[in-house]
């Protein structure tokens, strides 16, 4: 089968034999040709996210799986054994084993918005040393998405006030209206953004759904298993079969939710918590949100 | 199909059992909600329950309940909010329920089974089945109706959900009316409908039970059955879906969820990118990317078109995810970055399903030839449209200017289509976008619109859509 990305021909390196500044490097290059803003990718480093056109490479999410295989198609590791994730079950994850080309399962690169992210994801899946050194340059998710919101306040507020001030009459008067709300708004993300707790507070509103998503899941397991327990006394097989059929369906969904689930706790409790190198991309972030209000306060 | 002898002494012999019990199992109903699921009715349920029984009071004639329909447990809820302790033993007014016997009468073992068999007799449920089309299977809800029909002709009153199932988008859909309750109203042209829509506070979707521990909202009015003249089952009951969906609105007024929640996208099927994964003639793709994006049911689909279709087909589930994903995320549900495989899209149907939390949106390909694809989704709170229906989902596709920041254009564009589609508004001008959450909004005399913005842009191409319900 040719395909074309077959073209380029990757040599796999070994994750342990490799820092873990190489590995990012090899990341970011790895993804050259997905990202569509040339100029964010040229000076992109381990913290630059790889979706979004404001400070992000540009790549759009029908390239995201070809992040993640391209990372796969570069390094070789040693955690290549399936071994069950847990006793009886049938899903697997990765033990020790020979070296052999990496594999990220299902679910376990929803973190890595960032080559750093995703040199983090491969220490914390074992394919690589932990580095405590290089994970103190890697903003967290949290963060990373955080501070993207903030980005395109300040862009989108920046262009408003562009706009506005071209504009007469009463477009002029409406822009302005426009402008005072998105300068509110700016202004009010950035108090969240000053205050680590509040932005912890918010971000629970996605794990809230999220957990009551999964506890209506359970309710619906459940249900499911006493009408397999209700049919079972009936002596009904096929309805029996039916009914197996759905718990095996809610019990996958449950595996999801369950994933999705402790990504927002990840996301909630993280956004609590900052290091220096949140603190610097948060101080840019609010400078640039400042610069906007200001700029958007000087329209008369 | 009439009723026999035997049929007829069964049912008295219900309705008088169900009397002599109506006020410990009403008072365990209400126990029950409140006590165990910790539900909670609005502070002046009191004096709105009063003015519906006012309105009750003056129709002397039997009544069809018809509520809408999320959870397994509706039924009682609304009978908890309707219904007030000293009304127990109206009679009349106790409503007769058709649960669906598969879902409750064959639940947990001998004694739990016994347990809920008596309570549901008490309550005067006839037990109906939806599935199944077979000679029996329709005989069974041919009877059921007579029941019902006979209950009313009696001057009763029955509980139907006019939705006949749980809605799996966690919206009542008025284009898509059933015809048994037309039927019922023209069977019995004397009964008024109870429309009633009832949800709590943090109802995102259809599930067993609502959240412990929520306020349950409702919104009810009186409707008039069958009208002199009307023949057609579909007609009356498009009037009662039309009044039901008015109701849902009148709830969604003071709801803090977001009401409209839609999403589109667009898929350039020109770009090299696009094309990375598969084969020279686009007939082979690579399986394990392939299975990086779908489930084992949408590969199976796949396979199943063959290799002429296999491109076009794989960026069809593709558009048709990503619009899901956008209308999702409008509900508060994000979908994890790369977790394609969360929700499930059924071509066929025009259904993409959400695995974590059940939900079910519709979908819809507009834009649809060699070069582009354009999707749109819509979860709740309008419409989708189709062919011969226009929708509430508003849309334009359009080529980025060589030169232009694709995503700079998609947002000039949104602002022109809202500006164009709205004689007051005129001007692209008078509206700004505003971002939260990673989600648009348009920004119209400084107030974010409820209208479920969705911007898309691949390769050469823009989307833009919003709601207009």
């Amino acid at each position: 089968m040719a395909f074309m990305r077959k073209q380029a021909v990757v040599e796999a390196t070994d994750l342990n034999a490799i820092t873990p500044e190489e590995a990012e490097k090899r990341i970011i290059a790895g993804v050259k040709k997905y990202a569509t803003n040339e100029a964010n990718f040229a000076k992109a480093d381990g913290n630059t996210p790889y979706l979004g056109h404001v400070v992000g490479m540009g790549i759009e999410s029908s390239n995201l799986a070809d992040i993640t295989m391209s990372i796969e198609r570069q390094f070789l590791t040693k955690m290549t054994a399936k071994v069950p994730a847990a006793p009886g079950s049938a899903d697997f994850k990765l033990g020790p084993g020979e070296l052999g080309k990496l594999r990220i399962l299902d679910g376990q690169d929803a973190l890595a918005a960032t080559p750093g992210l995703s040199v983090k994801m491969l220490m914390d899946l074992g394919h690589m040393p932990k580095n405590d050194s290089y994970l103190g340059r890697v903003v967290s998710f949290a963060y990373v998405m955080a501070c993207g919101d903030g980005w395109k306040m300040a862009d989108a507020l920046k262009k408003m006030a562009a706009k506005a001030e071209k504009l007469q009459g009463s477009e002029r008067d409406e822009a302005k209206a426009n402008l005072k709300t998105l300068a509110a708004q700016a202004t009010d993300y950035d108090a969240l953004l000053a205050d680590p707790a509040k932005l912890a507070a918010a971000k629970q509103k996605t794990f809230a759904n999220d957990k009551a998503a999964l506890e209506a899941l359970q309710n619906e397991l459940t249900l499911a298993l006493d009408k397999i327990k209700g049919i079972s006394a009936d002596g009904d097989a096929a309805a029996l079969a039916k009914h197996r059929g759905e718990e095996a369906e809610i019990r996958t969904r449950l595996k999801m939710s369950a994933a999705k689930l402790r990504v927002s706790q990840e996301v909630a409790e993280a956004a609590g918590r900052r290091r220096p190198i949140e603190e610097a991309k948060v101080a840019e972030v609010r400078k640039a949100i400042a610069d906007a209000v200001a700029l958007a306060g000087t329209l008369s | 199909m009439a009723l026999t002898a035997e049929d007829l002494s069964a049912l008295r012999r219900q309705r008088l059992l169900s009397l002599a019990f109506a006020f410990p199992v009403s008072f365990m109903v209400t126990a029950i909600a409140r006590l165990v699921f910790r539900y909670r009715l609005p502070p002046d349920i009191a004096r709105r329950r009063a003015e519906l029984w006012a309105l009750l009071d003056r129709h002397d004639g039997p009544l069809i309940w018809a509520p809408n329909h999320l959870t397994l447990i509706d039924s009682f809820l609304i009978y908890w909010a309707v219904f007030p302790l000293s009304r127990a033993l109206d009679d009349r007014r106790v409503p007769w329920s058709t649960p669906e016997y598969t879902n409750y009468y064959r639940l947990g073992g001998p004694l739990q089974s016994a347990f809920l068999r008596g309570l549901l007799y008490l309550c005067r449920c006839i037990p109906f089945l939806r599935g199944g089309e077979d000679a029996a299977s329709a005989a069974w809800r041919e009877k059921a109706f007579e029941k019902c029909a006979h209950i009313l002709r009696e001057g009763g009153a029955v509980f139907v959900f006019p939705e006949a199932g749980r809605a799996r988008s966690g919206w009542l859909e008025p284009e898509r009316p059933k015809d048994f309750l037309g039927r019922l109203a023209l069977e019995v042209p004397k009964a008024k409908f109870l429309c009633v829509y009832l949800r709590s506070e943090r109802q995102f979707g259809s599930t067993a039970i609502p959240p412990r521990g929520d306020s349950v909202r409702v919104v009810w009015d009186l409707l008039e059955g069958a009208r002199p003249g009307e023949a057609n089952p579909r007609d009356v009951s498009q009037r009662l879906f039309d009044r039901l969906a008015e109701l849902q609105e009148e709830w969604w007024k003071g709801s803090a969820m977001p009401k409209n929640c839609g999403g589109n996208d667009v898929v350039d099927l020109q770009s090299p990118l696009l094309r990375e994964n598969f084969s020279d003639d686009l007939t082979q793709a690579d399986p394990e990317w392939l299975d990086r994006h779908l489930t084992p049911r949408e590969r199976a689909y796949l396979d199943a078109q063959g290799p002429a279709a296999l491109f076009a087909t794989f960026w069809r589930f593709f558009c048709a995810k990503e619009a899901a994903h956008k209308a999702l995320a409008r509900a508060g549900f994000v979908v994890p970055r790369g977790a394609f495989r969360e929700i499930e899209v059924d071509l066929f149907r025009r259904k993409a399903s959400h695995g974590p939390t059940g939900l079910r949106l519709d979908l819809r390909f507009t834009d649809d030839d060699e070069d582009k694809l354009h999707a749109l989704a819509v979860l709740r709170g309008g419409y989708i449209g189709d062919e011969a229906t226009e929708g509430d989902v508003l849309w334009r596709v359009a080529a980025v200017p060589p030169g232009q920041s694709p995503g700079a254009f998609v947002r000039d564009l949104a602002l022109e289509l809202a500006a164009s589609s709205n004689d007051e508004i005129g001007s692209p001008s008078r509206l700004a976008l505003l971002e939260e959450d990673g989600l648009p909004s348009v920004l119209w005399r400084g107030k974010p619109q409820d209208w479920s913005l969705s911007l898309s842009h691949s390769g050469r191409y823009a989307a833009a859509s919003f709601m207009i319900s």
